[in-house]
């Protein structure tokens, strides 16, 4: 159960309303820390500051985006988990987090 | 070979409150099942049932085709791209919420409430455009048949998804055997008894059950019931 985790997450998109909801739908979890990047280079710069448990890549981010966040990843050896943010809001947000990471606790 | 996925009606997760009724096929909000995450491409499938004049508050949506299906009653949707529309029972709406979209949905009843069927498809691309389309379904061109009323392409009949996935409805009187034919190699068809009694290769199906079927490009069955109604909702099954 990832109520009983406590998660540092990133969630970079680029649509600022959209992220104010993301940012407070994530911190008002249970254990979850939610911290959000609106642009690419933001969200890489704080990549190099933290070692977050996961990344949402949410609104606004391209497969191509998504290609440079995980190489920046891979270069700094993190265990930072990457999760495709869908939907927008808290429909499937707590499904994708719980799927990567209890996934992650039966490994 | 075909393979198949039994969902039961009672399987569903059912949960309610003062405002919101809600069985969901699939994982979604705090309802989380592992073995309930999806069907290929068809990722929500909500029925749910909204008290006289209570719905969903603004908030928004990205990256997800929804589609919405009043069954009794009727839906007044607004959003941020300008629409407000009611859409009643014999109508649907398709949101196609690519780059972000706000948007509030409440029962436009007041006195009644609003059964309505949400169904969340993951789009074959990101950031899209945002799009709503609102669409007058056909009744005569369901009848005894499967019929689309969502494909890829808009048409007079369909609304567009953004995404290889078709969704058809077949409304049957009388019993008969029927035939359907999956759109697209690698698509599955989840079909959904919205009411009475089918059968397909030896699975029964009544009101609220599903059968999820791949691996085949067609399939027939029966109707075993004086009336039918059967939803089919037919997607890839990789993305």
């Amino acid at each position: 159960m990832t109520d009983k985790l406590s998660l540092h997450l990133l969630a970079i998109g680029y649509h600022p309303e959209i992220m104010q909801v993301l940012h407070r739908l994530m911190n008002s979890h249970s254990g979850w820390h939610g911290t959000i990047a609106l642009s690419l280079e933001e969200g890489l710069q704080q990549l190099t500051e933290y070692p977050y448990d996961g990344v949402l890549l949410g609104v606004g981010v391209t497969p191509e985006d998504e290609a440079i966040i995980r190489a920046a990843i891979e270069k700094q050896e993190l265990f930072t988990r990457i999760i495709r943010h869908y939907g927008g809001g808290s429909g499937l947000l707590e499904n994708e987090v719980r799927a990567e990471f209890e996934n992650l606790q039966q490994q | 070979m075909a393979k198949y996925i039994y969902h039961k009606e009672d399987s569903r997760h059912h949960e309610y409150n003062d405002w919101l009724d809600s069985k969901k096929t699939f994982s979604f909000a705090d309802y989380y099942n592992p073995k309930r995450m999806n069907f290929g491409a068809l990722r929500v499938f909500n029925d749910d049932i909204l008290q006289a004049g209570k719905g969903f508050g603004r908030h928004p949506h990205d990256n997800m085709e929804i589609i919405s299906i009043p069954l009794d009653g009727s839906l007044i949707h607004k959003d941020n791209l300008g629409n407000e529309q009611v859409v009643t029972a014999g109508e649907i709406q398709v949101m196609s919420t690519g780059s972000g979209v706000f948007h509030s949905e409440y029962n436009h009843e007041q006195t009644a409430k609003t059964r309505f069927l949400q169904i969340w498809i993951y789009p074959s691309a990101l950031n899209v455009t945002p799009k709503y389309t609102k669409l007058q379904l056909n009744k005569d061109a369901f009848q005894n048949q499967f019929s689309a009323f969502i494909a890829p392409t808009a048409d007079v009949h369909t609304a567009a998804v953004q995404q290889k996935a078709w969704m058809s409805l077949g409304i049957f009187n009388s019993t008969r055997e029927f035939e359907y034919q999956v759109k697209q190699s690698g698509n599955g068809a989840y079909v959904y008894v919205m009411n009475g009694s089918i059968e397909i290769d030896g699975h029964q199906l009544s009101t609220g059950d599903a059968l999820g079927i791949t691996d085949t490009n067609a399939f027939s069955g029966k109707i075993n019931s004086p009336e039918a109604e059967i939803l089919v909702t037919d997607v890839p099954m990789t993305f």
